[in-house]
């Protein structure tokens, strides 16, 4: 949906949550469930599933935090392990921002910004953004990552409750929901041949890198190594 | 039924509201972190700069190997399917964004038909 220059920030906040609920909303909420149900397996209440969502906001990250209670690991290897799968979003958000930013802007709207940086509200963003005016940017991502954020928030209150009763091909495909979202969303977002070899060797070096190295910095080396290979191998800009 | 292996929370610190700290200390610190520090950092980089291009091409990567992770080390229920059927479901869902990349919504839906469908015709007798 395009935006005008002339809307007001509601209506281009409206404009949002539109584009949002058009897919990728309900796609993060059904994402979700699975952590509602992770955090019920080790007795912790629905409030810390909900807000898991919220103050998280990182679908791998919150199954790595209540999947690693449930299998007892130390607080120390939990925290170290939620931030090697969180550090994507130091990139992530350096790519994003430019395109929010705006003269004046202060610090505290960057970082509140920048609190809604996850896969999604990403590769959502920075396909979308740029086609909306960039007066109009601020707005129009708020809209659209609230948005998510609500279907999310919902979908884990529901998981808390409901997955166990799902029948198992049910369960299996909410949880792939994810994998087959995110690639569709990296493929939709393609600009030249360098995004494809990103998305490609992605694919293919991180089981590798996964076999061979331990520790939990088998996916940081798999992206580092996939990342600049595309890198190199992106067109050049005409100078 | 007792779940002995569960994480125990710090002692000096548990209570009733054990469950949010834990939160906040080892999940939602971890992750905020790094979207502070990209504020702190995108300051001083150019949108088009070279740097950025390869921040970018690097994070593209990550998430594509989130994909195969998922795909191959599934979490819960998606474990009780078949790694082919898994790889099936992601290749229609890559072959219809080739086909044509404005179809998130149809390639989305029929990877998941294929899941669903083919663990229907997999696992019940």
């Amino acid at each position: 949906m395009s935006v005008s220059v002339e809307w007001s920030a509601w209506r281009v906040a409206l404009a949002g949550m539109r584009d949002a609920l058009s897919l990728p909303a309900w796609v993060v909420g059904f994402g979700l469930i699975g952590v509602g149900s992770l955090a019920r397996d080790v007795g912790y209440p629905v409030e810390v599933a909900v807000l898991s969502t919220m103050l998280v906001w990182a679908g791998p990250s919150q199954v790595i935090f209540f999947a690693s209670i449930a299998a007892g690991a130390a607080w120390s290897a939990i925290a170290i392990a939620v931030g090697f799968a969180s550090l994507r979003f130091l990139p992530m958000t350096v790519a994003i921002l430019p395109l929010l930013r705006r003269p004046g802007q202060s610090v505290w709207m960057q970082l509140l910004l920048a609190h809604y940086v996850a896969v999604t509200a990403w590769t959502e963003g920075l396909r979308r953004l740029p086609h909306v005016p960039p007066p109009q940017r601020v707005a129009y991502f708020l809209g659209f990552a609230n948005a998510c954020m609500a279907m999310s928030s919902l979908g884990t209150f529901l998981g808390y409750y409901l997955i166990g009763a799902l029948p198992i091909p049910f369960a299996a495909g909410l949880m792939c929901l994810t994998p087959i979202f995110f690639l569709a969303s990296l493929s939709a977002g393609v600009r030249h041949r360098g995004d494809v070899a990103a998305i490609l060797l992605g694919l293919v070096l991180a089981p590798i890198c996964a076999r061979f190295i331990g520790g939990g910095f088998d996916l940081i080396v798999a992206g580092l190594i996939a990342g600049t290979l595309a890198f190199l191998l992106r067109p050049r800009k005409p100078a | 039924m007792t779940q002995p292996l569960i994480t125990q929370p710090i002692p000096w610190l548990d209570g009733p509201f054990w469950p949010f700290l834990a939160l906040l200390l080892f999940a939602v610190l971890p992750t905020e972190i790094w979207r502070w520090l990209a504020v702190a950092f995108s300051r001083r980089l150019d949108a088009n700069s070279p740097a950025l291009e390869w921040v970018r091409a690097v994070a593209t990567a990550l998430l594509a190997g989130i994909v195969a992770k998922l795909i191959v080390a599934p979490p819960g229920a998606l474990a009780a399917v078949p790694l082919a059927l898994r790889v099936g479901a992601l290749a229609v869902t890559l072959g219809i964004m080739l086909f044509d990349r404005r179809r998130v919504m149809l390639a989305v839906l029929a990877g998941e038909a294929a899941l669903i469908g083919g663990a229907y015709w997999l696992l019940t007798p």
